[in-house]
């Protein structure tokens, strides 16, 4: 090519467009395109509400987490079941998750100058757009939903999506069948260990069975008040967690010593109140489940005696402590407890006691192996070794160190004839987004798209074909 | 940098989900139909909030941009064009003038001028200034067009705190930007693109590039990852900070780490520090743009924090100074600033225009022969200089311990005798005089007393969470040690002195854990086992074997030792699998890694730009407008905290362009080329961007 001849105009002509992916959770909400292999906008589902200047502003995102703002109260709009319950906060809220990173935030049509100032080339037809553009008028959707999500939800869900976001294609589909997909099967009992809950869904050729699914509350913030509960009760003295931001500096301490650290005072009318406080000590929490927490590796409970006689709880003391530092400088070496405060995911009699704790103490329906269990039981007898022999771990909450591991002996040891495999992604992200990827594979299939509904058909049927086609 | 990336790129592939193959098989044709690209037919263009950096092929050496546009255009006659200069209208039935208005110092303008390579491109008509009116006043009733080259009055600004604001501005302003560099044909494009940019918006930006410039290839590279090539990194935490606004970026692998990224984080950028000092001096009379040259100075410090501000001792010393007698004010009609002497007076300390005659040799003179005889001269008479005008003790005293000092300030100042009012548009003279500061010039990032609706700790404080936060969010925990190891802190904010030092104390202050709880106190040796290889894989744990979940690296024990240990192929740990089963998932092991880590940071320290790119070192002295100029106060030269240079986005831009266009002809899909265009359509450009 001759630098001095002239390219040929462009020939672009298709119009590849990828879907839009979005995983609503209970602590974060996952959003990105069909086709990449990690959602490309993670934000937390908490926003932040404040008054400033005699107005209501809402914060959403990550700099609920950074910027102490006067006022400042958190709110999730999500249940502790993981359903809506503010539909018009959890619109926002997903709104701001797609538009931040994906579809920009302001919609219009950037083309009309830029492009074509040199007046020789008309605008093409397709980038002709009313200026009142929805944010997704030309990306499909796919969202996710909890395996007991209410028909209701269902209905709403679709009816946002379809007129506040107009987008020409929506489909709702479970996460516990999108986790499975994400680890390649198509039949799979998944067991999903999120924030709010931790749940079981047996999956039978991409269909979900609805009778076996299963889920409690012990999920990830459950493990936090377990914690909170320990460092009430600790000795010598309790520990309470300072977040950040309310402190201007810290000096070091010995372990165990009173923390010497600069506090910072806000005012009383622009102190942010305890919700907030509380979702900052929950970045604390988890750093400490991520750094210290540890889950008993089994084969038997960690209050029952282990093969050689000696108490389980004795031989994890032998074991060498982690240490933690708060950020007020204040740091510990924690020994047994670290093993102790997930037990109760396992063993509910082991859970440790906090009468304060919003958490009522967990009963043993509620525990992981009574959970597979119960899912089990709700199953067709001809599945169960096929489910067994597929078992799939996703949810942040999974990342405990030790937990698969665990979960493994339990299984086996409740299930010893079939043949029990417990299959969990190695990769960090990839456990924390199982659903998000396996929504990710599925609207990018070609095969995919005849099971999106259309704007066309939800006008035709309404919201309530979202019960017959997503099943 | 360049291998790195070929293994990243493949082993990330493998795994999108989406489909490649067609993709396959246009790399040979491509290799084929297409002559490589060569060094001098590269465009690079970096667009900022407040200066686009732009430069046409790669020098031998990189050295910094060789051209700097002001961001910014204004509206043309026509709806919806733009002009890269403002247009005056101007009717010439009444002589009286409609010139411009007071122009602002225009501090990028200057930049861009003194750029001697733009002179010479700059289209023949902008030259045109306000003086040359005078022929066209004769015509009466017609409407003149002029473009005004010093104002920025009635500009709009298409990038704003990073985001696009104005997308018709916007490609206006690159396709002035292209037009002035004016690029042969077959030019391959790489833009630096800002974090806070959707993908929609990066979608838009491929397809006005290959549409209207037709490019041949196309690269859109995220600015931190572009600051992990300039400094040579393949990890970092890369903290931008802009005019409006900072950017805080995790690269692990020459991978940029969306999840927690401090994008476009508000109110903490070098408008900030502006808005501080306006704050604590606009009721001594200072102006914001007083305020700007202020900071721009390099008698502006961040001191560390902790410590004391120059007190009375520096005082008593300075006050024996004539300048500090001097400096209450001469006369000086047309400003009511404080504090400054009259244009005109000398106002001592180390102010003196020595210091810039000093740069200003003779060259002639060493020229023509004896060299070193004339370089000692001129050194004799400095020392004498100085030694007849100041009191050496306070000389030598660097700028953080004196209460006092002050800087040169430049404005422009309307001439109002007669002869000016009589021709019409009215003159401009550039104006110096010194200011002096107090104390004051320490406090530029101290938390403003206004806060708005922020409960700020102060920039560094905000920026320092950030990072933590940012850290915190990357998946994978082995990183973060390294992350806290490797800050890069790039962007025209950061270079006020000091600055470095002192975001490096607020995290240490803050966040930096202490070696008590997670070394020494913590752990019994005598427990401390060796780590085990493959142990545990392959046989259930039995009690008390220090098993899977025992891995030393989780106790924080020795950070070297950590740092062993996680580079152990075979570690223990193995989810899921039947006791039994040979064969572990490499992915599996790295999961139990991460779960396995120790708090952090036990240390933070930011990284040393390269040295082998000289003219970025330099940048970072000669770059500041005020720093050049009276250095009042400060140790000469000494305007940069020594740690390489803020535009290492460009220098990594440079670098890049030539591993992707040059060196690899696109095999590591560093850029997308026409053919892919042409077949996938702007949404594609996911498939390349860095």
């Amino acid at each position: 090519m001759n630098p001095s001849n002239p390219p040929q105009a462009a020939e672009y002509g298709g119009d590849e467009v990828s879907a839009i992916v979005l995983d609503p959770g209970y602590s974060t909400t996952r959003a990105g395109f069909a086709g990449e292999d990690a959602p490309k906008s993670l934000i937390p589902t908490y926003y932040g509400k404040y008054n400033a200047d005699g107005q209501e502003k809402i914060v959403y995102g990550d700099d609920v987490f950074v910027t102490p703002r006067p006022g400042l109260s958190v709110y999730n709009p999500l249940n502790k079941d993981g359903i809506v319950e503010d539909w018009d906060m959890a619109e926002k809220v997903w709104e701001h998750s797609f538009m931040s990173r994906l579809t920009g935030t302001k919609a219009g049509n950037p083309f009309q100058n830029g492009l074509n100032d040199d007046g020789t080339q008309e605008p093409p037809e397709e980038m002709e757009v009313e200026s009142d553009e929805k944010p997704l008028s030309d990306s499909p959707l796919l969202m996710t939903e909890p395996g007991w999500n209410p028909a209701k939800a269902r209905e709403k869900t679709i009816e946002i999506a379809m007129e506040k976001w107009d987008t020409p294609a929506f489909y709702l589909a479970r996460t516990g069948v999108l986790a499975s997909f994400a680890s390649g099967k198509a039949s799979a009992l998944v067991i999903d260990i999120g924030a709010s809950n931790i749940s079981v869904t047996p999956i039978h050729d991409g269909m979900i069975l609805k009778r076996g699914v299963q889920h409690s509350p012990l999920g990830g913030d459950y493990i936090s008040s377990q914690i909170s509960a320990l460092f009430k009760a600790n000795s010598p003295q309790p520990i309470t967690i300072t977040p950040h931001y309310l402190i201007s500096s810290k000096t070091a301490v010995e372990a165990g010593q009173a923390p010497q650290a600069k506090y910072k005072t806000f005012p009383a009318d622009k102190a942010p109140d305890a919700s907030y406080r509380a979702l900052l000590e929950e970045r604390t929490l988890a750093e400490f489940k991520e750094c210290v927490v540890q889950v008993w590796p089994g084969p038997t409970r960690l209050s029952a005696p282990g093969p050689n006689g000696i108490p389980n709880e004795d031989m994890a003391r032998t074991y060498p402590g982690r240490p933690f530092e708060f950020p007020d400088g204040y740091n510990q070496v924690f020994g047994v407890d670290r093993f102790r405060v997930v037990e109760s995911l396992f063993d509910a009699k082991a859970a440790v006691p906090d009468p304060e704790s919003s958490f009522p103490p967990p009963t043993p329906a509620q525990t992981i192996p009574e959970l597979v269990k119960a899912s089990l039981a709700g199953v067709d007898v001809d599945l169960r070794p096929h489910l067994l022999a597929n078992v799939v771990v996703t949810g942040g909450s999974s990342l405990l160190y030790g937990f698969t591991e665990r979960l493994n002996h339990e299984l086996m040891q409740m299930f010893p004839g079939p043949r029990v495999r417990v299959t969990a992604a190695g990769n960090t992200s990839e456990r924390r987004f199982g659903s998000w990827i396996g929504g990710s594979i599925l609207a990018s299939l070609g095969t995919f798209h005849q099971m999106w509904i259309s704007k066309k058909e939800y006008e035709e049927h309404g919201p309530n074909i979202v019960e017959k086609r997503c099943k | 940098m360049g291998p790195k990336r070929n293994s990243r790129k493949s082993s990330e592939r493998v795994r999108t989900p989406r489909k490649t193959a067609p993709q396959t098989p246009q790399l040979p044709s491509r290799g084929t139909t297409m002559p490589p690209f060569k060094d001098e037919h590269i465009l690079l263009i970096a667009p900022g909030s407040q200066m686009t950096l732009a430069q046409l092929g790669l020098p031998e050496t990189f050295t910094p941009a060789q051209f700097r546009f002001p961001t910014r255009m204004f509206p043309a006659e026509k709806k919806g064009e733009f002009e890269p200069y403002r247009v005056n209208e101007k009717r010439h039935e009444v002589k009286i003038s409609s010139g411009p208005t007071a122009p602002k110092a225009d501090v990028e303008m200057k930049d861009a001028e003194a750029s001697a390579t733009e002179a010479a491109v700059k289209p023949e008509g902008e030259t045109e200034t306000t003086e040359s009116t005078e022929q066209t006043t004769k015509t009466v009733e017609e409407i003149v067009y002029e473009e005004d080259v010093a104002s920025d009055e009635g500009a709009i600004y298409p990038i704003q705190n990073g985001r696009i604001v104005d997308w018709p501005c916007f490609f206006a302003l690159l396709t002035h930007v292209y037009n002035t560099l004016s690029p042969p044909f077959h030019t391959p494009v790489m833009l630096i693109g800002q974090p806070v940019w959707s993908s929609r918006d990066r979608e838009t930006i491929a397809q006005f590039v290959f549409e209207k410039f037709k490019a041949p290839a196309f690269s859109l590279m995220d600015s931190a990852l572009a600051a992990c090539y300039g400094y040579g990194t393949s990890t970092a935490t890369v903290v931008d900070v802009g005019k409006g606004k900072v950017d805080v970026t995790a690269v692990t692998d020459f991978a940029v780490n969306e999840h927690g990224r401090g994008i476009a984080l508000e109110g903490c950028g070098g408008d900030a520090m502006t808005d501080r000092l306006v704050e604590l001096l606009g009721h001594k009379g200072f102006t914001r743009e007083m305020c700007e040259q202020l900071k721009r100075s390099n008698i502006v410090e961040i001191l560390p924090p902790g410590t004391p501000l120059p007190g009375a001792a520096a005082t008593a010393r300075q006050g024996a100074n004539p300048a500090a007698a001097a400096s209450t004010g001469g006369p000086d009609a047309n400003d009511s600033a404080p504090r400054g002497p009259g244009d005109g007076t000398q106002t001592g300390t180390e102010s003196n225009n020595d210091d810039e005659e000093e740069g200003v040799l003779d060259v002639a003179a060493i020229v023509s022969g004896n060299t070193t005889e004339y370089l000692a001269n001129i050194e004799k008479e400095k020392t004498t200089n100085k030694k007849g005008a100041v009191d050496p003790k306070a000389a030598r005293l660097p700028n953080s311990k004196k209460e006092k000092a002050s800087f040169q300030y430049e404005g422009f100042v309307q001439l109002e005798d007669e002869k000016a009012t009589a021709s019409g548009p009215r003159q401009y003279v550039r104006h110096t005089r010194d200011i002096e500061v107090s104390v004051e010039r320490f406090l530029l990032t101290s938390p403003r007393s206004n806060t708005g609706d922020r409960l700020t700790g102060g920039i560094l404080e905000d920026i320092a969470t950030q990072i933590h936060h940012t850290i915190l969010a990357v998946p994978d925990a082995t990183k973060r040690s390294e992350l806290w190891d490797s800050l890069i802190i790039v962007g025209c904010g950061s270079k006020v002195k000091g600055f470095t030092q002192a975001l490096l104390g607020v995290i240490t202050q803050k966040f930096i854990l202490s070696p008590s709880g997670t070394i020494f106190t913590s752990e019994i040796p005598s427990t401390f086992t060796t780590p085990l290889p493959t142990g545990g894989t392959n046989t259930p744990a039995p009690m008390g074997q220090p098993g899977p979940m025992y891995h030393p690296a989780a106790h924080g024990v020795n950070p070297l030792l950590v740092a062993a240990t996680h580079n152990n192929p075979g570690m223990p740990g193995m989810p899921g699998a039947m006791p039994g089963t040979p064969g572990m998932d490499p992915n599996m092991a790295s999961h139990y890694r991460s779960t396995g880590h120790s708090q952090t940071p036990t240390s933070t320290k930011t990284l040393k730009l390269p040295e082998y790119f000289p003219d970025f070192k330099d940048q970072g002295n000669s770059n500041a407008p005020g720093a050049s100029a009276g250095n009042a106060g400060a140790t000469p030269g000494a305007s940069q905290s020594g740690h390489g240079s803020e535009e290492a986005v460009f220098l990594g831009a440079q670098m890049a362009a030539k591993v992707f266009f040059v060196v690899d002809q696109g095999l590591s899909k560093g850029y997308m080329s026409r053919v892919d265009y042409n077949e996938s359509g702007p949404s594609a450009i996911h498939e390349y961007i860095l």
